[in-house]
C-alpha cells in the first residue's frame, strides 16, 4: 500500500498535491519537535483530547441515567422521550453556529459540540439496553422476593451494560468526529485546527500527517474503552456470540 | 418509533474490526422482544400519550417564556413563534443567506444524495465480495482497514485542497462518509451466512458464484440494511459539517450566515430542517427496507 502510494506520486504528476510518504513521514518527524502556531503538537492533540474527554465525562454522567430511567419508567418516558425526540435527528454538527453565538468561541462550543454528539448513542443505547432486558430474568427476580428497586439496580442496568458499552463506543468515536468540526469552523489549537491550518498553508503533508494521528487516536481509544469493558463487564462475550 | 439500537459494534465510525459478532443481530427480532420487556416492567401499563403532550406543550411554553421575558437574551435564541414567521418568509424570501428555504433545501439534498447512492452502489458490493471471497478481502481489507478510522470530517481540508471548494470536495467527503459503513455492515452480514445455508446450496450442486448471489447476498440484507441507515445519517451530518466550511448554498450555508449576522430564528429554521430531512430520510429508507424484506417481521 505505501509502496503503491510512492509509486503514485512518483510516476503521476500530481505536483504538490499529493506528498509521498517520505514527505509525510519528514512532515511528522518536523512537528514533532517545531512549534506549529500557539503550541506543539502534543499541545494540540492534549489540547483535542481534553476537550472531547470532558464532553464525554458529561455525557456518560447525564446520558446513562436519563436512559436508563427512560427505559426503565414508562411516565418518564412518556414526558422525556418526545422532547429527546425532537432534538435526536439532529446533527451534532448542525449545533454548531448556535453554539458559537451562544458561548463565543473559546472551550465552551467546543465541549457543548462534542457533549451533544456523544450524548445521543449514550442515551439511546442505555434506554434500548433496559428496554431489552430479558423478561424471563425479571420474573425470576420478582418470583425470588425482588422489590422494583432490586430489580431496576441488579437485573435491569447490569443486562444493560453491554448495550450501554456500545453506546459508548458509538458516543466516543462521534465526539472525536464533532470535535474536529467544531475545531475547523473556530480554534486557536487542537488537531482539527492544526489539518486545517496545513489547507491554508497549502501543506498537504501536514494534513495527512494529521490526518493519520486523528485516526491513530481515535482507534486507540476505542481500544482503551474496549479493554475497559472486557474489565467492567466479563460476562459479555457470551451474550454477544 | 425506532427501537433499533444504535449499538451494532459495526455501525457507524466504530473502531471494531469487522470479523467480530455484531450484536445488530439481536435487534432483529427486537421489536417483539421489546414488547415483552416492556410488559415485564413494574409499572401499570396503559396510555399516557397526554403525559407526552403535556411534556411538548410544556417545553414550547418554557421556550415561549424564556424568550418573552428575555431570561435569555433575543440576540441569543429566538421564540418559537419567530421561528415560525422565520420559516415561513425563508420560503420565499432571499434574505439573508441568497436563496430561499426550498433552494437551499434541494441543493443539500441533492448533494447528499449524489454523494451517497453512488457510495452505496461501490460500498454494499464491495464488502459483499470482500466478506465472500478471501482473496479479494486479503488485497483490499488492509487499505480499507488504513481509511476507516479517520473520519470523513478529517478528509475535509485534503479535498478542498485538491478539489477546490466546488460540489466535487462536497461530494467526494459524502461519498467517503457514506462509504465506509456500507461496507463494513455488508461485510459483516455476509460473514454471517449460516454455514448450514451454505452447505446445503453446496451439496445440491450449486457453484461459489450462484451461493453467494443466492444465499449470501439475500441473508445479508438486514445487515446491508442497517449499512445504509448508518450511511445515510452519516452522509447527511457529513453534509452539514461540509457546508458549514466550505459553501456558497445549502441548508448548512444557511446556518452559518445565521451565525455570521447573529440571526438565531435563522439558524434554529435550518437546523429543524435538517433534523426533519434527516429523520425523514430515515423513514422512507425504512419503509423501502420492510417493502424489500418482509421475512424480518417475523
Amino acid at each position: 500500500m505505501v509502496a503503491l502510494w510512492q509509486l503514485v506520486v512518483g510516476t503521476g504528476n500530481f505536483g504538490k498535491a499529493l506528498p509521498s510518504p517520505a514527505a509525510v513521514a519528514r512532515q511528522f518527524w518536523l512537528m514533532l519537535f517545531e512549534p506549529i502556531g500557539r503550541t506543539s503538537l502534543y499541545g494540540h492533540i492534549w489540547a483535542s483530547l481534553v476537550r472531547v474527554l470532558s464532553a464525554f465525562g458529561v455525557a456518560i454522567i447525564t446520558g446513562i441515567p436519563l436512559g436508563l430511567l427512560m427505559g426503565w419508567n414508562k411516565k418518564f418516558e412518556a414526558i422525556v422521550r418526545p422532547i429527546f425526540e425532537m432534538f435526536r435527528p439532529i446533527p451534532p454538527i448542525a449545533w454548531i453556529p448556535l453554539a458559537i453565538l451562544w458561548f463565543g468561541i473559546d472551550e465552551t462550543p467546543k465541549i457543548f459540540i462534542c457533549f451533544i454528539g456523544a450524548f445521543v448513542p449514550v442515551v439511546m443505547n442505555a434506554y434500548t439496553g433496559v428496554r431489552f432486558t430479558d423478561p424471563m430474568l425479571l420474573d425470576a427476580a420478582r418470583m425470588l422476593g425482588g422489590n422494583p428497586r432490586q430489580l431496576f439496580l441488579e437485573v435491569a442496568v447490569p443486562s444493560a451494560l453491554p448495550a450501554i458499552f456500545a453506546g459508548l463506543q458509538n458516543g466516543l468515536s462521534l465526539g472525536w468526529m464533532c470535535v474536529l468540526a467544531a475545531e475547523m469552523v473556530g480554534a486557536q489549537e487542537g488537531i482539527g485546527y492544526l489539518i486545517l491550518l496545513g489547507m491554508d498553508m497549502s501543506n498537504p503533508a501536514m494534513i495527512i500527517t494529521g490526518m493519520l494521528l486523528i485516526g491513530a487516536i481515535g482507534a486507540a481509544i476505542a481500544v482503551l474503552l474496549r479493554y475497559a469493558e472486557k474489565r467492567i463487564c466479563p460476562w459479555k462475550r457470551e451474550i454477544s456470540m | 418509533m425506532t427501537t433499533q439500537p444504535q449499538s451494532s459494534p459495526v455501525s457507524g465510525a466504530g473502531e471494531n474490526s469487522p470479523g467480530e459478532q455484531p450484536q445488530a443481530k439481536a435487534s432483529a427480532g427486537g421489536a417483539g422482544q421489546g414488547k415483552r420487556a416492556m410488559a415485564g416492567r413494574p409499572q401499570a401499563s396503559g396510555s399516557l400519550w397526554w403525559l407526552s403532550l403535556l411534556s411538548v406543550t410544556g417545553f414550547l411554553v418554557f421556550w415561549y417564556a424564556i424568550v418573552r421575558f428575555e431570561i435569555i437574551s433575543q440576540a441569543l435564541l429566538a421564540s418559537p413563534e419567530q421561528v415560525l414567521a422565520t420559516f415561513i418568509s425563508k420560503l420565499t424570501n432571499r434574505a439573508p443567506d441568497g436563496a430561499t428555504l426550498g433552494a437551499n433545501f434541494r441543493t443539500s439534498l441533492k448533494l447528499c444524495l449524489t454523494g451517497y447512492i453512488s457510495a452505496v452502489c461501490v460500498g454494499v458490493p464491495l464488502g459483499l465480495v470482500m466478506g465472500w471471497f478471501r482473496k479479494v478481502d486479503e488485497i483490499v481489507k488492509p487499505l480499507f482497514e488504513m481509511i476507516r478510522p479517520i473520519p470523513p470530517i478529517a478528509w475535509i481540508p485534503l479535498a478542498i485542497l485538491w478539489l477546490g471548494i466546488g460540489l466535487p470536495a462536497k461530494a467526494f467527503i459524502i461519498w467517503l462518509s457514506a462509504f465506509v459503513p456500507s461496507v463494513i455492515n455488508s461485510y459483516a452480514g455476509i460473514k454471517l451466512t449460516e454455514p448450514v445455508l451454505i452447505s446445503v446450496s453446496r451439496t445440491f450442486g450449486a457453484t461459489n458464484w450462484e451461493t453467494f448471489l443466492k444465499v449470501g447476498a439475500p441473508s445479508a440484507l438486514p445487515m446491508v440494511f442497517t449499512g445504509l441507515r448508518l450511511s445515510l445519517s452519516s452522509a447527511w451530518m457529513t453534509l452539514v459539517a461540509a457546508e458549514l466550511l466550505a459553501g456558497s448554498e445549502g441548508l448548512g450555508y444557511m446556518i452559518q450566515m445565521g451565525r455570521t449576522l447573529a440571526r438565531p430564528d435563522v439558524i434554529i429554521v435550518g437546523m429543524l430542517t435538517i433534523g426533519a430531512t434527516g429523520a425523514a430520510m430515515g423513514f422512507v429508507l425504512e419503509k423501502f427496507e420492510r417493502r424489500l424484506t418482509p421475512w424480518r417481521r417475523s
